[in-house]
């Protein structure tokens, strides 16, 4: 499991340890299901965000 | 009284718009003590338009269904010299010198505008209970939830106050109230309605709909406010066609699936018995309903909280440097966001597009899908958590389990009451299209409405 509060000391965000303590157990749930999928993705894999070098049909 | 049955007798004379907006300013009068559904009423706003509906339509000017129809819309979306809260002490003083897009579209296809909706702070959240304009009240019962986050939405549409009102859903807002409330609630493709005027909460994920009373009422005010907005730059060329299904429509024929994995796991009896009953009856009509397999939702869910966590903190963290204006359960979200890295952000998007061209099979094995909207009815007010399947679930977790998928995939889904349970609260079926076909979901869920699929009107209508 991720150690959130040295995470947010070396994000520079100021979050106190009950704040912390509160949020932790919802991430650390996040992370073990996020993870592994994030493992698996292929390189092939592009995100889903465009971006247009211009006005779309102007 | 549903908007089709209202504009018959306001073209009959059986009433005037005037009469119509007195009445529905009434019952704000009546009920919202108790409701706390509305965080501004416009009543003198409302008199005006209604005055001018009424004018229009003695001198032949007919703007179309909406014309003279009594709506309200969540404080999320601009309104021009209205104040705008999102629900929060962040934007409590704000004024727009703007309309939002499709309240440019509702009030120039005449529709009048009662006010604004309480709703779970900056629409982050399920329950509505907003620590600042106070917890809103589901009108089936006042000690449960309307849901959220377009709490005030359902229960002003519920309640008999508003015949449509605007709700924004980002992972459920519109539909798990209107399925807490017994409302029909419409979120359609992402790029279908303008976000221009309204509140990010997250860009990618943010969607525009209506809640109504009934089917064909959802599909007038799609009419009224889907179509191109240069304003977006998410909005979609996509042609508009008319949504509202015919009076005979028909599901014949039409492939109904229902995806026993996932959408089944984990349900309230009452709920699972009232969405198989309604599957029945769609195959009593004709359709083909079958089981299938669909791509793996946990990742979905997963993706969807992620993306929405980064880009919701994103867009509020200019504010965090004030804590104390924000409720608990909100602040908890947005710090949690602040610990993401970036590249997490960046596998969820890919995620994102590798799950979606994944769902897109789905369409060639049936036309839409059948789903309960969510694994319970409304919980009460305060509640955080609840038991299902021998399993202790955070409320707000299990309330948007079956719904928080589709914005992530960006399909249209339709929440309408199917029954009601056991506790007499009301029950809602979730039905999913291909992307851009709303009017597949509508043409289904009308030819249901007509099949007697629903419930009686809210004891407080």
């Amino acid at each position: 499991m991720k150690d959130w509060t040295l995470i947010a000391k070396a994000a520079g965000v100021a979050i106190s340890a009950e704040d912390l303590a509160r949020i932790g157990k919802t991430l650390d749930s996040l992370e073990a299901t996020f993870r592994p999928l994030a493992e698996e993705l292929t390189s092939d894999l592009e995100p889903a965000i465009v971006f247009r070098a211009g006005e779309d049909g102007a | 009284m549903t908007i089709r049955e209202a504009a018959e007798c306001l073209r009959a004379r059986a009433f005037s718009a005037v009469e119509l907006a007195t009445a529905a300013l009434g019952r704000i009068e009546r009920f919202d003590s108790t409701l706390k559904a509305f965080i501004t009423v416009t009543a003198e706003q409302a008199l005006a338009q209604a005055q001018k509906a009424d004018a229009e339509l003695a001198a032949g000017r007919d703007r179309g269904p909406l014309h003279g129809i009594p709506i309200a819309a969540k404080d999320m979306f601009f309104t021009r010299g209205v104040r705008t809260t999102a629900g929060s002490l962040v934007y409590e003083d704000f004024v727009p010198d703007y309309d939002a897009a499709v309240i440019e579209r509702l009030e120039s296809g005449g529709a009048v505008m009662l006010g604004k909706l309480n709703q779970h702070e900056l629409a982050y959240g399920i329950t509505s209970a907003n620590p600042h304009f106070e917890a809103v009240r589901n009108p089936w019962s006042t000690g449960h939830s309307p849901g959220g986050s377009s709490g005030g939405s359902g229960a002003a549409v519920a309640a008999g106050i508003a015949y449509a009102a605007l709700g924004t859903d980002t992972g459920g807002s519109i539909r798990i109230p209107a399925s807490f409330c017994g409302t029909v609630g419409l979120k359609p493709t992402y790029g279908r309605v303008s976000r221009y005027g309204v509140f990010p909460l997250g860009w990618s994920l943010d969607h525009i709909g209506p809640l109504t009373r009934s089917v064909r009422d959802a599909a007038l005010v799609l009419n009224a406010i889907a179509g191109y907005d240069r304003r977006d730059a998410t909005s979609s060329r996509h042609p508009v066609v008319d949504f509202v299904p015919d009076e005979d429509c028909s599901i014949r024929g039409l492939r109904l699936g229902f995806p026993e994995s996932f959408f089944f796991d984990r349900l309230d009896t009452d709920v699972e018995s009232s969405v198989r009953g309604a599957l029945a009856r769609a195959q009593t009509l004709g359709a083909l309903v079958k089981p299938i397999l669909i791509p793996d939702m946990e990742a979905v869910n997963t993706a969807g909280r992620l993306i929405l966590l980064c880009e919701a903190t994103a867009a509020l963290e200019p504010h965090l440097v004030n804590r104390l204006q924000f409720g608990p359960d909100v602040l908890a979200l947005l710090d949690q966001g602040r610990l993401l890295p970036a590249t997490d952000y960046i596998h969820a998007q890919r995620l994102r597009g590798k799950l979606q061209r994944e769902f897109a099979r789905v369409w060639s094995e049936v036309d839409c899908l059948i789903t309960p909207t969510t694994p319970t009815t409304a919980p009460r007010v305060g509640q955080s958590t609840v038991r299902l399947g021998g399993k202790e679930e955070d409320v707000r977790l299990a309330t948007t389990r079956l719904v928080r998928g589709m914005n992530l995939l960006g399909l249209p889904a339709l929440s309408m009451p199917c029954g009601l349970a056991t506790n007499g609260l009301p029950v809602g079926l979730q039905i999913i299209g291909p992307p851009f076909d709303e009017a597949v979901i509508l043409r289904v869920a009308a030819a249901l409405e007509d099949g007697g699929v629903g419930i009686p009107p809210c004891p407080m209508c």
